[in-house]
């Protein structure tokens, strides 16, 4: 049994959530808290890997990341067919799902205790990091997990621009086609099964993060002062 | 950095404000100065009560003006001057929001130490708890308060930050009648204490008397009148104000006893009780009651609880209807006229017309004595 793939994929995806935090955070808050144009506009784009078919993704990032791309030619960073590629990959494809939940959850909460700790002194930044971020936490992770989840399982943009090189790119979606086609269903049947308990204990936590929090018995509030 | 200004009014202590807000088909334009005093701010819903507050706390950009807060500018546009607007964290301006909005994921007492800093913050915030007899709620989250003691962790939480202005956005609507009276002599004894100036908006006449020292009336965007609030009672500025206030009803009267069964009043021979308070016997008392709260006996009926006492008989002398009410006015044998209003629907057995005889009785419980 080869577990490499596995690893590789853990890899990946612990890179793309990453990404995914940096770049879907501020996103989300900027839909949610402000008006601007363009918005839609960009709430859109953002969206659209979710229903596009991963090849065409994936041949806008070989666009954006290969020959003649200013990532190349400004930075010379060639990243074509290296794992890292797999994480972009992964990160644009997750993306939609992460900004969703979060921009829902942040759009949740009361503008006034936003307004409320302004006036108490707080920084723009301290009121996200002390009064909204806290209150939108639970849709935030919920939503969070879903994407990496996704990130995980990613399968076409990642062999369009990072192949499916074995021991370097080959990740456990890519392994699984492999095993298949080469008739290894030994080595293919235990990584569809730890693919899908993966997946499963990630929507279980999701459904977790959803549920509403607990309160204390009531008892404890009934007493008056 | 601290920016004082002649040109932009003179409040060195407590606040001064004049500036426009122009919102689609509403238009705010305030002109306020308040020391260290409580100012109510009183108007009907939509006069512009909850957006003066904001403009004042920074929440709110007016479109041009001027408001100046113990010497230091913090808003100001106007022609030939540098504009400034202070971010709102930066004003030193306790609020205090309708809902409280509490942190709802902190107890009484990380929302008390919220704004405060360093290692002695935790104390700090217990101090404050005690102060309005909290200590025991510190480790309650809001939603485990009663509303009257939500309401007095925001006053905390506000007063932690070590404000220069205190505004109230209707903190008492949501509370019972015993609640109210209790906060609302707090609030009284606390800004005498800290001698703060202390913005307090309402719609219910009965609050603007128990906290109040000033009233500015609102109405349509404007301060239609500002001033002592027996000086706004005795000369509405026009028909528009007493309207707002409900004049119709006030009367001067004299205090011929005071007990724990009640305060009798004379008012040029009428005889009438009002709920016990401390009163001078012997003085004179301005009396105040709400048109809704003056009723007509039904001839046939027994009598209810609402109009046992302060009875007496009038005679119509106007019948109007307006959207939603009935207004009648009715001339007393003391001489003095009294507005009634009622739903439409209500009295309507008793067929009334200008130049009936009625029997009426003043609610004893809504009989309101100004100080």
């Amino acid at each position: 049994m080869n577990w490499h793939p596995l690893w590789l994929s853990l890899q990946v995806t612990a890179v793309a959530t990453a990404l995914m935090v940096a770049a879907g955070l501020p996103l989300a808050w900027l839909l949610a808290r402000r008006r601007f144009r363009g918005a839609t506009l960009l709430e859109t784009l953002l969206m659209l890997p979710l229903v596009l078919p991963p090849t065409v993704v994936g041949y806008y990032l070989l666009l954006a990341l290969g020959r003649g791309s200013p990532i190349v030619t400004w930075f010379g960073w060639r990243i074509l067919f290296t794992w890292g590629a797999a994480a972009i990959a992964s990160a644009v494809v997750g993306l939609p799902l992460l900004v969703q939940a979060a921009r829902a959850a942040i759009a949740g909460v009361d503008p006034a205790l936003e307004h409320a700790a302004r006036t108490l002194g707080s920084s723009e930044l301290e009121v996200l990091w002390r009064v909204t971020l806290p209150l939108a936490r639970r849709g935030i992770l919920a939503g969070l997990v879903l994407a990496a989840t996704r990130a995980l399982g990613e399968f076409g943009a990642t062999l369009m621009v990072a192949g499916n090189i074995p021991g370097r790119t080959q990740t456990l979606p890519l392994a699984i086609y492999d095993a298949v086609q080469n008739r290894q269903y030994d080595q293919a049947n235990a990584l569809v099964l730890l693919m899908t308990a993966l997946a499963f204990l990630s929507l279980w936590a999701v459904r977790r993060f959803e549920q509403p929090r607990p309160t204390r018995p009531a008892a404890a509030a009934s007493e008056s002062s | 950095m601290t920016y004082t200004s002649t040109e932009c009014g003179p409040a060195q202590v407590g606040l001064s404000a004049d500036f426009t807000v122009n919102r689609q088909a509403f238009r705010l334009h305030v002109r306020l100065e308040i020391g260290a005093e409580i100012l109510v701010l009183f108007g009907p819903s939509g006069s512009g009560k909850t957006t003066t507050l904001n403009a004042i706390a920074g929440i709110v950009t007016p479109e041009r003006g001027c408001i100046t807060l113990a010497g230091q500018v913090l808003f100001r546009r106007q022609e030939g001057t540098r504009p400034v607007n202070l971010p709102a964290r930066q004003r030193r301006v306790g609020y205090v929001f309708q809902h409280y909005a509490l942190f709802p994921h902190l107890t009484a007492l990380e929302n008390v130490a919220y704004p405060l800093r360093g290692p002695a913050r935790h104390r700090q915030a217990m101090a404050l708890l005690e102060r309005l007899n909290l200590t025991r709620l510190a480790d309650r989250y809001p939603h485990e308060l009663s509303g009257g003691q939500q309401q007095r962790v925001a006053i905390a939480r506000a007063l932690a930050a070590a404000p220069r202005l205190l505004l109230l956005d209707e903190p008492f609507s949501a509370l019972d009648l015993a609640v109210r009276q209790h906060l609302q002599r707090d609030l009284a004894a606390l800004q005498r204490e800290l001698g703060l100036p202390v913005i307090y908006v309402t719609h219910r006449l009965e609050d603007a008397f128990a906290v109040g020292q000033r009233l500015a009336v609102m109405r349509d965007g404007e301060v239609a009148q500002i001033g002592p609030i027996e000086d706004v009672f005795r000369h509405p500025a026009d028909a528009h104000v007493a309207g707002i206030i409900g004049i119709a009803n006030l009367f001067r009267s004299r205090v011929i006893a005071a007990d724990v069964g009640g305060v009798t009043l004379d008012w040029d021979g009428l005889q009438l009780v009002a709920p016990p308070q401390a009163v001078e016997v012997g003085g004179m008392a301005t009396a105040y009651i709400r048109p809704e709260d003056v009723k007509i006996i039904y001839p046939d009926r027994p009598l209810t609880e609402a109009v046992q006492h302060n009875q007496t008989t009038g005679r119509i002398i106007e019948n109007s209807f307006r959207p939603g009410a009935r207004h009648l006015l009715v001339a007393l044998p003391n001489g003095h006229e009294i507005e009634v209003r009622h739903p439409p629907s209500t009295y309507a057995p008793l067929n009334l017309q200008v130049g009936q005889e009625v029997r009426l009785a003043l609610r004893r419980e809504a009989l309101v004595l100004l100080k």
